[in-house]
């Protein structure tokens, strides 16, 4: 008869976690959603200027970033510099040769689109000679990189 | 025969694997969304060295230049950044009648279906007579622009368009900031934007930005006829 009693001593139950992992995976969703994957460990500080005509990137696989700011690195100077993926370029003539590795099977060179993304403080002497990098091996589709505001 | 209960599978660590991989998303992530201004640069061409540049109008050029100290000077006034956007909607529209209202901005052509087919019938021989891969090249450009033209006449009849020749300059300085330079894109890519967008409800089409780049391509390099988007970088000098 032991089977019907009860015990005396009344223990807390334990909280039921079975919800729980179907939260987190609500979060991871969202997450996965709402995300895009991180290109590049930032070298140099770049702030983006406004722009209310800017244009949501849609295809990033076609896309590569150039990005030209101050070093957060004080040891590489003041001075603003050019980042190619996770290097900071010794200088703008290096640029030419840098997209030329980023070449897709099946596509031109003038399909691939190159996003500058260059802090708003830069004079235009720097980007000028990237766009001329650029358009002497006819990459010549350019995005200017914005704040959507 | 007795059903065998079946044990329940312990998700306890269920939770354990979703948050290592919640963090991992985390870590890897950005919210940022990459946006920008769009543009396509003009190929490099290697002219002949007996080209003869065509002659350039005053009335067909726009020139905007921005200085070290991010000043502008447009056509060779200055003016605030402000008063840029009404100043470009002028060029093209001012005399978008086909009258000459505004002897300082470009002129409107008509274009009609006989002239895209003379056009059109000139490049073709032109290319056909050419021997020099590269000038071949240039020609096909100009019987591709003529092309567009008739896909237009045919879509909507005969139309108005701005002067071939119409260009906006943009010139810089070595100092001219990056930020400045975006402003000034941005007001191209507006007033463009909105003239297109006009267009486009006259033509019934609705709004321009909610056409479709995939399905509505031809709509789209119709309005690209109507409002053209030419601009022209100087190369920076000091």
């Amino acid at each position: 008869m032991g089977r019907f009693n009860k015990n005396k001593k009344k223990n807390v139950p334990a909280v039921n976690t079975a919800a729980l992992p179907d939260i987190i995976f609500m979060l991871l969703f969202f997450f996965m959603v709402a995300t895009t994957m991180k290109e590049v460990d930032m070298k140099v500080d770049v702030k983006k200027h406004g722009a209310s005509e800017a244009v949501a990137i849609e295809d990033k696989d076609h896309v590569d970033f150039v990005y030209v700011g101050y070093p957060l690195d004080a040891a590489e100077g003041t001075e603003p510099r050019i980042q190619l993926d996770d290097q900071l370029a010794l200088d703008y003539t290096q640029v030419a040769p840098w997209k030329q590795t980023k070449l897709r099977e099946g596509l031109a060179i003038y399909e691939l689109v190159t996003s500058l993304k260059v802090h708003e403080d830069v004079g235009m002497r720097i980007v000028s000679n990237i766009k001329e990098q650029l358009r002497s091996i006819d990459a010549v589709k350019i995005n200017y990189s914005a704040e959507k505001r | 025969m007795a059903r065998r209960q079946i044990e329940e599978i312990n998700a306890g660590s269920m939770a354990d694997i979703a948050f290592l991989l919640l963090i991992f998303f985390l870590v890897t992530t950005t919210m940022e969304v990459d946006a920008g201004i769009s543009r396509d640069l003009p190929y490099k061409r290697d002219l002949p060295p007996d080209y003869v540049p065509p002659e350039i109008h005053n009335r067909d050029i726009l020139v905007i230049m921005a200085n070290s100290r991010d000043e502008l000077l447009v056509e060779d006034k200055p003016m605030l950044l402000e008063n840029l956007e009404a100043k470009v909607k002028a060029f093209y529209m001012d005399n978008s009648s086909g009258f000459d209202v505004n002897p300082e901005m470009p002129l409107w052509d008509v274009v009609t279906g006989q002239i895209c087919q003379q056009k059109i019938q000139e490049f073709t021989t032109a290319i056909e007579l050419e021997k020099d891969v590269k000038v071949k090249g240039y020609l096909k450009d100009d019987l591709d622009k003529w092309e567009k033209r008739k896909a237009t006449f045919e879509t909507i009849g005969a139309y108005k368009e701005i002067s071939g020749a119409a260009v906006i300059q943009l010139k810089n300085q070595s100092n001219t900031s990056y930020g400045l330079y975006i402003d000034i894109q941005n007001i191209l890519k507006k007033v463009v934007n909105d003239l297109r967008d006009e267009k486009c409800r006259e033509l019934g089409w609705g709004e321009y930005r909610d056409l479709d780049v995939k399905e509505d391509t031809d709509k789209i390099n119709v309005l690209k006829v109507l409002v053209p988007e030419r601009i022209i970088e100087a190369k920076i000098e000091i």
